[in-house]
């Protein structure tokens, strides 16, 4: 088939299961899910057929295609050119994995949903992959926009769907009022492009932008960043994504976490290389110093609020913070060195191909962690980790992958985590013999971070695979579960297959990465420069002569530990392979209860004395006595770790708005007078307000 | 700049690096003891503790899970294959690229991760400790260590630790420029902490108020306990390998033959026993530090790094 027909087919599909699951879901609210995400399912693998042929079609190809005239103003189009087929690959990935997943999920986890709610999630859920796949393929501003709400509009459904407390409904609210903030910003940023091009079409805004002085031009950035960092939960934006993907079905936080985020570094991206790049010569210098600064705060905020979290869910939340960071530091270091002199163009395309790369490994290592965190949570019904435990040996599977995802997610080898990072201190290093002084130097810090990052998100996930699935279990609910049934395992090993692929053979995922990177650089595609010995060797040069190339190879490295990991198999049998037995746990004389087991809380004490200065603990001890105050009966333990964002800025805005709305309460009488009189003092100053500007 | 390091050529290193870890323990300990005016065990004792273990039953934990038998084959194949990657006998790329600094670092962090999900694995309160302490201390090092990388890898414009080495060439103390000092100091600070010793970790006591690494052990037994144990040898001599090639990566330029390869196997000898003799001295020189000191510790450290690469790229 060919693939001018893929994005019709992906439409009719999502279209398709958005419509049947409203009206299958009359009869049958089970039959209505199972043909909903069946539906999602073939959309998703015409995603993918879409965004490979365009990939690895012809060099340069761009798949352009009008849409249905809808209003008299605009003319609409989808384009899909090397970008936005690389997003639509990696929302079609994920989305195959929650399409698989989601039946048997959302069966276990709420056997008694109502058919409503049935046919709602459905349909949220098509209209959401929907609109993720063609916001990427949007031609125009108006697609783009109306895709944007929609995606923000049917991830809201999901999040409330599953309403048991009224908390997910709260998470709804403050996940709306955030999204729609960043939406205002995007909104002002796309008018005031569309008021100068004439025309909605990004090749007009992209001509339009041309003439813009280099004042606006930063100003229409910085705005569209703002609008996009709101929407990536890039920190102090952050405060919604750690409660609103925790309260979403497993593998909606798998695709808002995996996927929806990636669709704002998607925008930012278009709009920084693309729509407001100028003509010629770098970006401004403002731009990618930003970014840089944003995605490393992000980045080692992120990982140590999740170190903190016993949610399991939330502290996933937490650590997509930290992996948007990493990417923002890959897109920061190439916007900084784009169109620098010397090598810088090749530079350049290692920070944008370790950005691309890892976009697409944290949609396949978060993707699977969530859907792990969701068989956990369709099985015991908690999602506090501290009354788990012991899973392992009763959900051997989810364990194991969820294992594999936590290797990969603290970056590694030899997992994909780890070929992504390796290309960022690659770009990091790169970047810092290139600029002395102190610009070199923020690099270097960056740099430094970056590996913090990755060292405090392997104690972080020791923690929660540790707590979670090892040791004794805490609670009836962890001792009574049993392993997720096979179609949710299935959904969790395409994407372990992905993890495992892209790190031990990334050469090849270097291919895929060519079209996005000369798209938006103009430059050499990420397989001349990384993959230039071959694609068995990731290879990148760091001076700018480029003779002393640092080379590495995943596949031999996978190669060699395999081989080695045999001999010691062989080497750890001994020489009386019979003799083992079973013996109970050491715990010095005692009988061993679940409470000997490390907790969470107790695990992530020594980092939370090291860091205290960022988390402000909250400790609360109150004892209970018998008579003597050496005897107690009871002792009551409270902590808690403060979101320094919440607490410095959203608490002091949301006090000062409600300080301003008891005032103005203060002076509504409640008689119509006064309110006409407000009227029209109001029209007066703006009255006097327009004249003054004239 | 020497010529690259032939296939053969690495994994002989590697397996050179894997049987001589012991014996660098063994020295460690050996120097100590006269150090303590004791007699001490022989430095072959390592060896004689290896194979006892290797000739033992297993006793496991009940509440352990199907993983806990695989950590110890796991944790040994990444800390060897950590081995592959360091210059031994002489400088210069390996003919086929393998890995560099960041992924020697990564492997030897692959090593830590699945140790510490061992030690949680049997459920007792030794393990949770001793994991929770590690994986706290691991990533303060992390970073100070890989701008100790950073400052030398940024004069050669490579991280692949052989053409580092090769880069390097036979530079000694005197053409040392002001950042290689204040690198070295930083990697001499870190060293106790990379090879889990005093003043950091103590690896002689079962304490629980002491112990860091060891803690995460108690549950393993036979040749389980004897892969992890040979797994910490090796990680030792890999990082002292580490700090060789980084700053002495001196050995005989031409190579070839058997002539060559023992010069270099006998130099990278001599050094490791004078990172030996440094690391007896301090360990019996100064005392534990309490685990919330370390932090002050590793930010000394990340001091002397981050001046050295300030001093390097300005």
């Amino acid at each position: 088939m060919d693939v001018d027909s893929g994005p019709s087919l992906m439409a009719a599909c999502y279209g398709a299961g958005a419509l049947l699951s409203l009206l299958l879901a009359r009869w049958s609210g089970r039959l209505a899910l199972a043909v909903a995400h069946l539906a999602a399912l073939s959309g998703a693998v015409a995603g993918v057929g879409v965004s490979l042929g365009v990939l690895l079609g012809p060099p340069g190809r761009t798949l352009t295609q009008p849409l249905p005239v809808l209003f008299p103003f605009a003319r609409l189009s989808l384009s899909v050119d090397g970008l936005s087929a690389y997003f639509l690959l990696v929302i079609s990935l994920v989305a195959i994995a929650a399409a698989i997943y989601g039946p048997a999920y959302l069966r276990a986890h709420s056997p008694d949903a109502g058919s409503a709610r049935q046919a709602a999630q459905g349909l949220a859920l098509n209209v959401f992959l929907g609109c993720m796949a063609f916001l990427c393929c949007a031609g125009d501003a108006l697609t783009f926009l109306f895709c944007w709400e929609g995606m923000t509009l049917a991830s809201y459904v999901l999040v409330v769907s599953d309403d048991r407390d009224g908390e997910n409904a709260r998470a709804g609210l403050l996940y709306m009022v955030m999204a729609h903030g960043g939406t205002a910003l995007l909104l002002v940023a796309f008018l005031a492009l569309t008021e100068r091009a004439g025309a909605f079409d990004f090749a007009a805004l992209r001509a339009a932008a041309r003439a813009l002085d280099p004042a606006t031009r930063t100003t229409l950035f910085f705005l569209a960043l703002g609008g996009f960092a709101a929407k990536a939960g890039v920190v102090p934006f952050h405060v919604w994504l750690p409660r609103a993907h925790p309260a979403a079905p497993s593998h909606v936080s798998a695709l808002m976490s995996g996927v929806m985020l990636k669709v704002a570094i998607y925008g930012i991206l278009r709009f920084a290389f693309d729509l407001l790049a100028p003509v010629a010569g770098p970006l401004p210098f403002s731009w990618g110093w930003t970014v840089l600064f944003v995605g490393t705060t992000s980045a080692v905020l992120g990982v140590l609020y999740a170190l903190q979290q016993h949610d399991l869910k939330r502290l996933l939340a937490f650590h997509s913070v930290e992996n948007i960071g990493i990417i923002l530091i890959g897109v920061g270091l190439a916007m900084i060195l784009w169109r620098q002199d010397g090598a810088g163009g090749a530079l350049a395309t290692v920070a944008l191909t370790a950005a691309l790369l890892h976009t697409l490994n944290h949609a396949a290592f978060k993707g699977l962690l969530f859907l792990g965190a969701g068989s956990v949570l369709c099985r015991t019904h908690v999602r506090n980790m501290e009354e788990l435990g012991g899973l392992a040996r009763r959900m051997p599977w989810t364990a194991g992958l969820f294992l594999l995802g936590a290797v990969a997610i603290s970056a590694l080898p030899p997992l994909n985590g780890f070929v992504s990072e390796w290309l960022t201190f690659q770009a990091l290093l790169g970047s810092a013999t290139r600029f002395h002084g102190p610009a070199g130097l923020v690099i270097v810090f960056s740099a430094a971070m970056l590996a913090l990052t990755g060292g405090l998100a392997a104690a972080c996930f020791v923690k929660a695979f540790g707590v979670t699935f090892l040791g004794r279990p805490r609670t009836p609910h962890a001792e009574h579960a049993t392993e997720a049934p096979p179609s949710m395992i299935a959904g969790m090993v395409w994407l372990g297959a992905l993890c495992v692929a892209l790190g031990v053979a990334p050469g090849y995922a270097m291919r895929l990465l060519d079209a996005p990177t000369t798209n938006l650089l103009h430059g050499p595609g990420a397989s001349v420069v990384v993959t230039a010995r071959g694609p068995l060797v990731l290879s990148t040069a760091l001076t700018s002569s480029g003779t002393n190339g640092t080379a590495i190879s995943m596949t031999m490295v996978a190669a060699l530990l395999i081989a080695l990991a045999a001999i010691a198999w062989v080497l750890r049998r001994g020489w009386q392979p019979a003799k083992r037995r079973v013996a109970p746990t050491w715990t010095c004389g005692m009988r061993p209860t679940a409470r000997f087991d490390y907790t969470a809380t107790a695990f992530a004490k020594p980092l939370r004395l090291v860091f205290e200065a960022l988390y402000h603990p909250r400790r609360e001890v109150t004892r209970e006595t018998a008579g003597t105050p050496y005897v107690f009966r009871r002792i009551h333990y409270a902590g808690e770790v403060v979101d320094l964002a919440e607490t410095q800025i959203y608490h002091r805005v949301e006090r000062d708005i409600a300080a301003l709305s008891q005032a103005i309460r203060a002076k509504s009488t409640g008689r119509i007078y006064g309110y006409i009189g407000f009227v029209l003092g109001a029209l007066f100053v703006a009255l006097l307000l327009s004249g003054l500007g004239r | 700049m020497t010529g690259e390091r032939p296939i053969e050529l690495v994994l002989l290193e590697m397996i050179l690096l894997m049987l001589l870890g012991p014996l660098a323990t063994g020295t460690i300990q050996k120097i100590k003891a006269r150090l303590q005016c004791r007699q001490g065990a022989g430095i072959l004792q390592p060896y004689r503790d290896l194979t006892k273990l290797f000739r033992k039953g297993t006793v496991q934990a009940d509440s352990a899970s199907g993983f806990f038998r695989s950590i110890p084959v796991l944790v040994l194949a990444a800390t060897v294959a950590a081995g592959a990657l360091v210059p031994v006998v002489r400088a210069g790329p390996p003919a086929f690229p393998l890995g560099d600094a960041v992924m020697l670092l990564g492997l030897l962090a692959l090593a830590r991760f699945l140790t510490a999900v061992g030690a949680l694995d049997a459920g007792g309160a030794f393990g949770g400790m001793g994991a929770s302490r590690e994986m706290t201390i691991a990533p303060l090092v992390e970073p100070v260590l890989m701008m100790v990388v950073f400052s030398t890898a940024i004069a050669a414009g490579t991280t692949e630790l052989g053409a580092l080495a090769a880069h390097r060439g036979t530079s000694w103390f005197l053409a040392w420029r002001a950042a290689d000092f204040l690198g070295f100091a930083a990697m001499l600070l870190l060293l106790p902490a990379e090879t889990g010793r005093i003043p950091v970790d103590n690896p002689d006591t079962h304490l629980e108020l002491t112990m860091l690494h060891e803690g995460m052990l108690l549950e393993h037994s036979g040749p389980g306990l004897g892969c992890m144990v040979l797994a910490s040898h090796t990680r030792q001599i890999v990082t002292l390998g580490l700090v060789s090639a980084l700053f002495f990566p001196v050995g005989p330029v031409e190579g070839a033959g058997a002539t060559g390869f023992l010069l270099g196997a006998a130099s990278f000898a001599s050094k490791i026993l004078v990172l030996a003799i440094y690391l007896a001295l301090v360990e019996s020189s100064y005392a534990k530090l309490r685990l919330f000191r370390v932090p002050q510790y590793l930010g000394v450290g990340f001091v002397c790094a981050l001046v050295a690469l300030a001093l390097r790229i300005l």
